[in-house]
């Protein structure tokens, strides 16, 4: 009897050897064999947005040169939730059930990413936040999360410093009538944003700590959106007339929307100033025609690249070479 | 409680468990799976911007059929090859189906004999005389020049030479697009003049030569979205310029192309439907793949837009599609 249950444990136990050993064979030829083509999931929260926009072709850029580098094929799904966080839900869902190998995302509320994050998890699939970060809680539940944007605060000191060097080069510039104050009105983008508060203080505390007396006139959203910015200012130049004397701006978009309205109402080139962030193209293009003073340009670039990279290096099973948080390289742009 | 009844209860447990296996699972009646189709779509251009209505028929196409897209621009502008490099990689890789803007047609049309058969080509174009392109989809080329065409001579002098602007007659569709329009014109007492992109400076020059050394007017015709979209973008930049464009016509239409037709930069265009592409090429695609498609040659309407026309609810739609 007792030799009967030997052999049968014997036998049972030589069974779970030798499955035991194929599945770990199987394991390590699926692991040994390389990579040919990977496929990213990039989910914008609205691809009208210029600078996301210009974003989006970069990182398909970087794809591009990487497939020609390397010949690995990369095949980038990019999705656009046209504002909507229910929208973009559902794109994540598709993404994950299409076999997505990484994801980089572009959260409509920043809020709402434990809902995209637990899709992911469940699935084995690392995020590439962008942009729009995350709350703290949220990127700290797991290894495989990641953020890519640029720091607000250096974004805002550079704008304000744009502005203090304007001012004490010459005080007519931002000063247009002279009572030794400079008068502004601000243009914020979206309240749930967490880049602007922080750049419309750091903005304003850059300029009282560069010694320019400034008064501010009001302000308002205007969602990052061109087309509000330009309602806005419009009021604003009826309820002020004369007194206006600078515009600040959270982004180009913004400002390119307050110098429309400026130019609609008739006021003088000039007589505004009007000062960025993002360096777009069109924000660019305004500074070379002399309508907006300034901009803080991001690296686009860069910005793209460690997008990318990070996404790429989380598929392939290579060691990331970023930190968590990654900030792209901004610089000064001006007139 | 009888043995009887006993049975009884236990008879309705059994059926509420499988009436409950029935309705819940999958182990009884096998839900259908649906097949998702897996449909590569290559365009002749380095970045979407050209297709966006296109994109979003497409996007919509492939959300009602099952679609798994892989979208693919070049590497490098109008870059053949590299687009039949494309092409040959998609098809190895497992591409059910593949919807292609060739960059230039008839070298694009010969490259698939080469193809191995079982993947079905929905063609941006107008060649059907091949086995592997399940169907075509383009407007009619010939007649749009000409539907362009007559609009100028309605409207312009002859007296004031005119020049076609191109990226190159080459690439698809142009050379037929420049016999309509050339054909038409010059019945009419125009006098034209074909340019073909050489460098970055190729359209500035010839709107330059207008204004130095010697003062003229000229009427511009581009005849691709890219040309016209550069076109607009110089003579927006110098009223000079201004003076001496009797008018831009042109094909195609993006948002930016027409902002500048609204900003009267741009007196008029003709486009067609590229929602109903995007959405005609994943759904034609799709029948391919099921042995089902019905037509090989799908001809897109054109249609003549001016300014004015940009605020009706029909061109809105045509022009501004939302998914």
């Amino acid at each position: 009897m007792k030799k009967g249950i030997c052999l049968k444990a014997g036998a049972a136990a030589l069974v779970l050897a030798v499955f035991g050993g194929a599945l770990f064979y199987l394991d390590r030829e699926e692991q040994e064999t390389p990579k040919t083509s990977m496929r990213i999931g990039v989910l914008l929260y609205r691809g009208d947005d210029t600078f996301i926009g210009t974003l989006r072709g970069a990182i398909e850029e970087e794809a591009k040169e990487y497939e020609m580098e390397t010949g690995i094929k990369v095949t980038l799904d990019i999705m656009d939730a046209k504002g909507s966080q229910m929208t973009q839900n559902s794109q994540v869902e598709r993404l994950i059930s299409l076999g997505c190998d990484a994801l980089c995302v572009n959260m409509v509320d920043r809020s709402a990413a434990s809902g995209v994050i637990d899709k992911a998890m469940a699935e084995d699939i690392p995020i590439v936040f962008f942009n729009r970060e995350p709350v703290e809680e949220d990127m700290n539940r797991w290894d495989k999360l990641y953020y890519v944007g640029v720091d607000p605060k250096e974004s805002a000191v550079l704008q304000g410093q744009i502005l203090v060097d304007a001012y004490k080069e010459n005080p007519k510039i931002l000063d247009e009538n002279g009572d030794g104050t400079v008068s502004y009105v601000l243009l914020e983008g979206e309240s749930s944003h967490q880049d602007s508060l922080i750049r419309t203080e750091w903005s304003i505390q850059t300029l009282k700590d560069g010694g320019v007396p400034i008064e501010r006139i009001t302000g308002g959203i205007a969602n990052w959106e061109r087309s509000q910015a330009s309602a806005l200012m419009e009021q604003w130049l009826n309820e002020y007339p004369g007194e206006i004397e600078l515009v600040i701006a959270n982004n180009d978009d913004m400002a390119l929307g307050a110098i429309d309205a400026m130019g609609r109402a008739g006021v003088t080139a000039g007589t505004i100033q009007f000062v960025g962030i993002d360096g777009t193209p069109a924000g660019l293009e305004a500074i070379r025609n002399g309508t907006l003073l300034g901009t803080v340009e991001s690296d686009r670039r860069a910005y793209a690249e460690a997008i990318f990279e990070t996404a790429r290096q989380l598929v392939m099973g290579e060691e990331v070479t970023r930190e968590k948080y990654s900030w792209s390289p901004q610089q000064i742009v001006k007139n | 409680m009888s043995s009887k009844e006993k049975a009884a209860w236990c008879g309705y447990a059994l059926i509420l468990v499988f009436l409950f296996l029935l309705s819940s699972t999958n182990l009884i009646l096998k839900e259908k799976e649906q097949e998702i189709y897996p449909v590569s779509v290559i365009i002749d251009d380095i970045n979407d911007e050209y297709y966006a209505n296109f994109r979003t028929g497409m996007d919509m196409a492939a959300e009602n059929y099952h679609v798994d897209v892989n979208f693919i621009t070049l590497y490098a502008d109008n870059d053949q090859e590299q687009q039949l490099e494309l092409l040959r990689r998609e098809v190895r890789d497992g591409a059910r189906a593949v919807v292609l803007a060739p960059v230039n047609e008839s070298s694009a049309v010969m490259a698939l004999e080469e193809l191995p058969s079982g993947c079905p080509i929905v063609l941006l174009g107008s060649s059907t005389g091949n086995s592997s392109v399940a169907c075509s989809i383009s407007p009619d080329m010939q007649a749009l020049g000409k539907q362009l065409a007559g609009q100028i001579v309605l409207k312009e002098n002859p007296q004031v030479p005119v020049c076609l602007l191109t990226e190159g007659l080459a690439y698809s569709g142009n050379r037929e697009l420049y016999d309509g329009l050339s054909m038409v014109l010059e019945e009419h007492g125009f006098l034209i003049r074909l340019v073909q992109k050489a460098d970055e400076d190729t359209y500035r020059r010839v709107i330059e030569e207008t204004v130095y050394p010697e003062s003229s007017r000229i009427l511009l015709v581009a005849m691709d979205p890219e040309a016209l979209h550069d076109a607009a973008d110089i003579i927006s930049g110098s009223s000079v310029y201004r003076e001496h464009v009797e008018a831009l016509y042109g094909v195609g239409s993006t948002v930016a192309i027409l902002n500048r037709l609204d900003e009267g930069v741009i007196d008029g265009l003709i486009t067609y439907n590229q929602f109903d592409e995007g959405y005609l090429g994943i759904e034609r695609a799709v029948e391919a793949i099921q042995g089902t498609a019905p037509g090989r040659r799908e001809e897109m309407e054109a249609y003549y837009i001016e300014a004015e026309d940009l605020q009706e609810g029909t061109y809105e739609k045509l022009l501004y599609p939302m998914q």
